[in-house]
Parts: C-alpha cells; structure tokens; sequence
C-alpha cells in the first residue's frame, strides 16, 4: 500500500478549514432571513450538499457507461467511491431539508416530487451497495454496478416526472418562480456570498472525501487480490 | 406565516441541522480511517503469509535438491 | 447471372438471420410456458399470493364503496408488482437452478434473443395472472373492470414493470441474496412506472376524462421504450460469464 499522498494530505486540511469556513459565514456573516428566522441558515448546507451529490450521481451514470465500453476494473473503484460519497451527501441534504420543512411547511416530510424523487434515488443507490454486497467475483459485481447505476440513473428522472402528477410546493430559489412554492426566498449580499462559498467548499470537500474512497478501493481490491493467491 | 411581523425563533431548528451535518460527515470519516486501517492490516497479515510460505517453500525446495541429485 | 444470383441470396441470408431471431424468442417462450402449463408451479404461487393479498387488502384497508372508488386501482397495482417479484425471481432461479442459463447462453444465438424470450414469457405469467385477478376483483366488489381502456393501461404498466424486471431478475438470482434482493433491486426503479400506472388507471376508473389521463399514460409509454431499449442492450453485460 503506497503512502498517502502529500496532495491528499493538504486537501484533507483544506477542507476542514473550509466546512469551517462555510459553517461560520453561514451562521454569522449571512443576514437572517425574516421570515423564517435562522432556519433558513442551513439551506446554504442543503444546496450545497444536494449540488455535489446530483453532480456525484450523474457522473456515476457516466462511469456505468464508460465501464461497460472498457471493461477496466479502474473505472468500477471509481465508480463506487462516487456513489458512496454521493449517497452521504445526499443524506446530509435530505435530513436538512427536513429539518428546514419542519418550522417552514409545519411538517417534517411532503411527499412533494423532489423529496419523493430525493428518497427513491437514495433508496436506488443503497441498493446498489446491497447488489455489490452479494457478489464475490470483482467482474461479475463491476458489470452488475455499472448496469444497475445505469438504470437509477435513468430512472430518475422519469420518476421525477411521474410526480410531477401531483402539486410542487418546494421553492425554487435560484431560476424561475412557482406560485404554489412556500418558503422561497431572495438572497441579499450576504445570503449569495454564503451560498456560493458553502457550494464551492462542498465541492472540495466531497473531492477530498471521493479521492480517499478512490484510495481505500484500490486497497480493497488488493486484499482481494492477495486473498485469492493465498488460496492457491 | 407570511404576514408576520416577527421572525419567529427557530434558532434550535438550526442548530440541529448543523450538528447533524457534522455528525453524518464525522461518521463517514470515521468509517473511512477504520476500513482503511482494517485492509493496512490485512495487507500486513497476508504479506507475511505470503512470506512464511514463500520461506516454506524454499525449505521445501532445498529438502528435495540433493534428493533428485541423489536419485540421479 | 452471378450478381442477380447473389443479390436474392444474400437477402435470404439477412431474412434467416432475422427469422432465427425470432424462432430463437419463440423457442424460449414456448419452452417457458409449456413448462409452466405443465407444472403450474409460477402462475399458482403468483395467482394465490394475490388473491391472499386481495384478501389483507380487503381488511386492512375496509374496502367499502367509498373507499374502493379512491383505492381501487393502488390495490391492484401493489398486487400486481409483488405478485410480479414473485414470478419473475421464480421464472429466472429455475433457469440458474437447472443450469438452463448456461446452455441458453451456450445456443448460438444473440444475447439479446435470451432477454427478449424470457421478457415475453415473464410478461406471459404476468398477464395471465391479471386476466384471473380483475374478474376476481369484479365479482368480489360488483363492479365490471373489464373494460378496454383500463386492459390497455394494465398492459403497458405490466410490459414496464417486466421490461426492467427481467434484467434484474437475471442479476439478482446470481447473487448470493438471492430473493431478497429482486423487490429491493426493482422497486426504486420501477416506482415511476408503478405510480403512473396507478394514476392513469384510478384516473380511468373514477371516470376522468382523456386529457387529465394522458400525461401518464404518456409516461408510460415512454417508460416503456426506454426501458426495453436499456434492458436489450444491458442484458448481455448481466449474462455473461
């Protein structure tokens, strides 16, 4: 197992001084939203996390498409570093934004179409480590992956759609207006400067975190490899 | 809710969205630091496997050369 | 004379080709249901789970006049999906099980052939599993839910559900948790298909009119192609040794 890269080791850093960065501008820079009170101060979290996750979840789609054409174990490592780290994230968004509903919309969970479609495409990518979990051969679970991530990721925008079939009330902050939303906002000043800060800190962050899960791949996949010849 | 005058306090709401967020991100990294300790010690374990049966085999090897010389 | 000789041939070649593809679906088909029709073991689990299902929904929920008109068509659909795990896991562990996957796999024929064939037969079960469950539910709840546009939507939900079904089904019954997994699997993916299709139908029973129901039976549609469409081409990823 090679050591650690000083690189590595410098963004850990840099992303610790950044979440605190973020967390402070956040609680004590942003001005307070009148209407909802400090509530609304986990929002700059809730998009940040949700921006890297759906980003994360994309590029896993990706990955699924790429594997399949080159068949390269590689791509597999880093195909599950993503999903993982994207399914924390997306974790952390889904429990702000529940936190965040329960004083602006009076209740904890709506079963709204982006937080349903939110829950099925957790519920798509834990079942995803379910699938991996059951298989042995690092071939045949690659394939696998790489073919149900696939799918989720298709599927979820059909499943968006689908409840489209009923009413939105989630606000929509940053393009277009939605006259059912509760909640919405504007940003001031110091509202925009959080929110981009807290974006462009979670997307160093969730690089750290899948760089290292790239890491800890590699050295599963030498474990494994080691196994297999002790056997013999 | 929208006509109010006051901005209600929702201050502890706010606190617990930032301490779960921490909690998630500092249980995650935790399951990461272990995972990865745990395979550094499987590596361990089996390079030395690896080794004392390389050593066995060499022993081996040596045991049966003078054998087939012998037989020769 | 050569050209004119070879231009024919090689167009009966290609028509062989296309013919040999189809023969091979209909072989596995047939092979699945004269299987069935002897045994009756896949239809008679699915058709007793959802009469048992029918029976707890009717309790659970109090299945008088006025809720039934709101919960009609979620009833059947929840019957239909988890009726529908249970043929398609069964149909693909009998394939791994007697080790007619690898001999299917062996036949020289497209991948593709194999996922087609056995997308029919399980959409086949699944059909025939409805066709005896919606009489069932008619005379039980006197009302008549026969009727043509509701069979349409009931299709194009079941040809959804088994299109994406199928593949994870072959995925599932090569791993270790087996039976477990296949609900988990599809559920989240199927979601979309299962909640248009409740939406189209209960919006059909309730006597909504076409504009309001289209958008999901659009839904559905496209569902449906987009699905098949992936399943055909993912299919050879999830079969191969």
């Amino acid at each position: 197992m090679n050591k650690k890269p000083l690189a590595l080791k410098i963004l850990d850093l840099v992303s610790i001084v950044l979440l605190i960065a973020a967390t402070y501008l956040s609680i004590f820079v942003a001005p307070m939203e009148r209407v909802m009170g400090n509530v609304q101060r986990v929002f700059y979290f809730h998009v940040g996390t949700a921006w890297v996750a759906l980003i994360g979840f994309i590029f896993t789609a990706a990955l699924s498409v790429i594997y399949l054409a080159t068949k390269n174990l590689k791509w597999d490592r880093i195909q599950v570093a993503a999903v993982e780290v994207s399914v924390v994230f997306f974790l952390i968004t889904i429990i702000l934004g529940s936190i965040w509903a329960r004083p602006a919309w009076n209740t904890w969970w709506t079963w709204d179409p982006r937080l349903t479609t939110a829950a099925v495409v957790e519920l798509v990518y834990i079942a995803y480590f379910m699938l991996r979990q059951g298989l042995d051969d690092p071939n045949k679970r690659a394939n696998f992956s790489a073919v149900y991530a696939l799918i989720g990721g298709l599927s979820a925008p059909i499943t968006f759609f689908s409840i489209r079939l009923f009413r939105t009330i989630h606000p929509v902050v940053i393009a277009g207006t939605n006259a059912e939303a509760e909640g919405s906002f504007s940003m001031s000043g110091g509202m925009l400067q959080a929110f981009f800060f807290a974006l462009f800190a979670f997307t160093v962050i969730f690089i750290d975190l899948f760089w290292n899960r790239i890491r800890l791949g590699e050295a599963q996949a030498k474990v494994e490899e080691m196994k297999i010849n002790a056997a013999y | 809710m929208f006509f109010q005058e006051v901005t209600p306090d929702t201050s502890s709401y706010m606190i617990a969205g930032f301490a779960i967020t921490f909690l998630v991100l500092a249980a995650y990294v935790a399951s990461l630091y272990l995972r990865d300790r745990n395979l550094k010690q499987d590596i361990d374990t089996l390079t030395e496997l690896q080794k004392a049966a390389e050593a066995e085999n060499l022993k081996m090897d040596k045991k049966r050369a003078p054998k087939k010389n012998a037989e020769k | 004379m050569a050209t004119k000789a070879s231009h024919p041939n090689s167009l009966s070649k290609k028509e062989a080709a296309v013919g040999g593809y189809f023969k091979a679906i209909s072989a596995i088909v047939w092979k699945d249901l004269r299987a069935e029709f002897r045994s009756w073991e896949l239809i008679s689990a699915m058709l007793v789970f959802s009469l048992l299902a029918l029976l707890i929904f009717n309790f659970a929920l109090e299945l008088d006049v006025k809720t039934r008109q709101s919960v009609t068509a979620g009833v059947l659909w929840a019957t239909f999906a988890f009726a529908g795990t249970l043929g398609l896991n069964r149909s693909m562990s009998i394939e791994k099980d007697r080790g007619c996957l690898d001999g299917l796999l062996l036949a020289p024929v497209d991948r593709s052939a194999i996922y087609f064939g056995k997308f029919f037969s399980n959409l086949a079960f699944m059909l025939i599993v409805e066709a005896i469950v919606l009489p069932v539910y008619s005379v039980l709840y006197n009302t008549n839910l026969f009727q043509p546009g509701l069979i349409a939507i009931i299709l194009l939900g079941s040809v959804g559900y088994t299109s994406v079904g199928t593949l994870l089904a072959a995925m599932s019954v090569q791993t270790r948790t087996r039976d477990v997994l296949l609900p988990i699997l599809l559920f989240p993916v199927a979601f979309a298909v299962l909640l248009s299709a409740v939406k189209a139908s209960g919006g059909f029973l309730n006597g909504a009119d076409f504009a309001e129901i289209s958008f999901p039976i659009n839904l559905l549609i496209v569902y449906d192609i987009i699905f098949i469409a992936i399943s055909f081409m993912l299919f050879d990823a999830v079969v191969e040794e």
